[in-house]
């Protein structure tokens, strides 16, 4: 099986300069695979300060890596030449967390879709443009109809997010990176965006990067999902795995966090956790060593010498943490390609 | 009024009866909430949720009469401890903000002044509220007691905003909001731009000051999972009107309107993968409301009549009420 697209041990520094040699680093050696032939959706998960969005924007060529490299189709983004980074922005597409900022308010919203059919050639006349728009709205739940010929303003945020993934599927794209497209719609909504998303890999083996802050819609969509803490990967394994028994402290207080609809389950139910939990202390990282080892209760004095590397403790999971260094070591990539295959 | 869930012998700290709220647009007038009541028992906690452009958040801002100047309040009642807080002259209102109703606003980073240290702010809130002097230890012990109850060190009375984090700075709104130790207290969204860790933090300190103060809140919201852990009751809203009203297993195990009903279904859970039952159909426009109820165009259970009856809100089990059709025998 052939790989789409790949992250080799990438890390971004921020803010380096003269007087601060050290500077912010947003993500610190994070591999990730997505495989050409078995479409699935990766949730990267994470609070704010994670990396998560710093690794959306590393994975679609915005912005170079510090160190590692993002790979499409095997060849670099860095270097690329003009029609392979043409190819690349065609068939990676994203989708962001406010739909409204991705529009012109003073166009109406049928700009949005036929510009990048302008830009891509894709269309060999107005009526077949047309009609691939209309294609790609029906297919992400919208009807033409009541959509083409409005204001951005003149729709709900749940139809301004679903002409973001009709524009998206425009392209037809292999992978579609979506930063957190729910965050900001409705409940009544979410599920049927959601589901739309769901959709695009079942019927058009379209892979999905799914971003986000939210564990339960994570679990809902994903198959496989990375938790990052401070840049690092703290846990990476199959949802199940993951979120229905997470190891790492850190996912096992994120999972613990969640507000379940239900009034009968109680929140925090993990008390353990509660320990050192408080946030005061959650801004200092550990000059090395474990970045959770301050707020972790189970820390132990080997978790302020060196970053632990990741145990593999199931063959679909691997968590970074030495309560489990009895398990074999594994590497960022190989834990990776694994749960891609 | 028999269709009103304010019952007058129960002990009530707030009392909201008939509110109708409109905002004045370049189209048209917009009734953002139209006809709202309930009542609140003191050291109650209720949720009101309901989806952008519900009213919500219109309710609530209309109870501290800090709307924005497009919007008339109408008609209705607000009554704390039996005074119509609509009655009230602008300086008596601005004395019953903070010492008898608080609100705790959404995204506490924009709503504390950058170029004050929170002390600073927590004391112009305690010296706005006071008629005589108040001495300088008197005023810092009360800060002090104030932040060490939303668990924060006492230092942070010296230090700016920006030198705060999210969940702290929001701690700040909650310690400002308590100051006065107001009956009721407002939560707008407090905890939306926090991440998940922080947020069951504040929330379970805003729950254990509020239990300590015995003050009842109003926590606004669209996070079904965070109503279900804080809230005691919830209201319902659905373009600008309370669909309905009930305890908070009530409206999680029982829920008797259809909309409520859809919209316990479209949560996701732990439980099952790929669940997706979304609500089909658009949030109603306000500016041509349809006729009848305004959820039924669409509601799976629609009848002929709810395109042309209004619904009123009955109480159909004890505690539980509801504004539908379906549930309104005999009359027509």
């Amino acid at each position: 099986m052939t790989t789409l697209l790949e992250a080799q041990n990438v890390s971004r520094v921020f803010g380096t300069s003269l007087l601060n040699k050290s500077g912010t680093i947003a993500v610190d050696g994070v591999s990730l695979v997505i495989k050409e032939d078995k479409p699935t959706i990766t949730a990267i998960a994470g609070e704010s300060g994670s990396g998560k969005t710093t690794l959306a924007r590393l994975l679609l060529g915005m912005i170079r890596p510090s160190s590692g490299e993002i790979l499409y189709r095997g060849r670099s983004l860095l270097g690329m030449d003009r029609q392979s980074r043409d190819e690349f922005r065609r068939q990676v597409q994203a989708i962001f967390q406010d739909p409204y900022e991705s529009y012109n308010p003073v166009y109406k919203v049928d700009q949005v879709l036929t510009l990048p059919l302008r830009k891509f050639r894709l269309a060999k006349s107005k009526e077949e443009g047309y009609a691939q728009v209309e294609a790609s709205l029906r297919m992400a739940g919208l009807r033409p109809e009541e959509t083409l010929g409005r204001y951005p303003h003149q729709l709900s945020g749940g139809q301004r997010q679903r002409i973001m993934v009709a524009r998206a599927l425009l392209l037809n794209p292999r992978i579609i990176l979506a930063d957190e497209p729910v965050s900001m719609v409705d409940a009544s909504l979410r599920a049927t965006i959601l589901e739309s998303l769901v959709k695009l890999k079942r019927e058009l083996g379209i892979s999905l990067v799914y971003i986000t802050h939210d564990l339960t819609t994570a679990y809902q969509v994903s198959q496989s999902i990375y938790i990052l803490y401070r840049g690092s990967v703290a846990e990476v394994g199959s949802v199940e795995k993951v979120i229905k028994q997470p190891k790492h402290p850190y996912t096992r207080l994120l999972v613990s966090s969640i507000p379940l609809p239900d009034p009968d389950v109680r929140w925090g139910g993990d008390r353990e956790l509660e320990v050192k939990s408080s946030e005061a202390n959650t801004r200092v990282t550990e000059a090395q060593g474990c970045k959770f080892a301050n707020r972790c209760p189970f820390v132990m004095p080997e978790c302020h010498h060196a970053a632990p590397p990741l145990y593999r403790t199931d063959d679909d999971r691997a968590v970074a943490c030495y309560l489990y260094k009895d398990s074999p070591i594994v590497s960022g990539a190989e834990i990776a390609t694994s749960l891609a295959s | 009024m028999t269709s009103n869930p304010v019952k007058d012998r129960a002990p009530h700290v707030l009392v909201v009866r008939d509110l109708t709220v409109s905002y004045r647009t370049a189209a048209g007038p917009v009734r953002a909430v139209n006809g709202v009541s309930f009542a609140l028992r003191p050291g109650e906690r209720l949720g009101l949720v309901g989806e952008s452009g519900s009213g919500k958040t219109t309710t609530a801002l209309s109870l501290m009469r800090l709307l924005q100047e497009s919007a008339v309040i109408e008609g209705g009642q607000v009554l704390l401890d039996g005074v119509d807080l609509l009655g009230l002259s602008r300086e008596e209102m601005r004395q019953a903000r903070f010492a008898q109703i608080s609100l705790i606003p959404q995204g506490a980073m924009n709503s504390l002044n950058p170029m004050m240290k929170i002390g600073e702010q927590l004391r112009d809130t305690i010296l706005a509220h006071s008629a005589g002097s108040v001495s300088k230890t008197d005023i810092y012990a009360r800060i002090q007691k104030a932040l060490e109850s939303v668990e924060l060190r006492g230092s942070v009375a010296n230090s700016f905003p920006h030198e705060l984090s999210g969940g702290m700075k929001q701690r700040v709104c909650i310690a400002m909001g308590i100051l006065l130790n107001p009956k009721v207290i407002i939560a707008d969204e407090p905890t939306s731009a926090l991440d998940v860790v922080v947020q069951r933090q504040v929330m379970e300190t805003l729950r254990r000051v509020q239990e300590s103060l015995g003050a009842a809140v109003i926590l606004v919201g669209h996070d079904m999972g965070l109503m279900a852990q804080f809230a005691d009751r919830i209201g319902v809203m659905y373009g600008g009107k309370l669909s309905e009203l009930s305890p908070v297993r009530g409206i999680f195990r029982d829920p008797l309107h259809p909309y409520t009903q859809l919209l316990i279904k479209s949560l996701p859970n732990l439980e099952m993968k790929e669940n997706f039952r979304g609500i089909p159909g658009l949030t109603p426009s306000l500016l041509k409301p349809p006729p009848g109820c305004m959820f039924h165009p669409r509601c799976p259970q629609a009848m002929a009549r709810c395109s042309t009856d209004i619904p009123t809100l009955v109480e159909m089990k004890p505690d539980q009420w509801v504004s539908c059709l379906l549930y309104d025998k005999g009359q027509s």
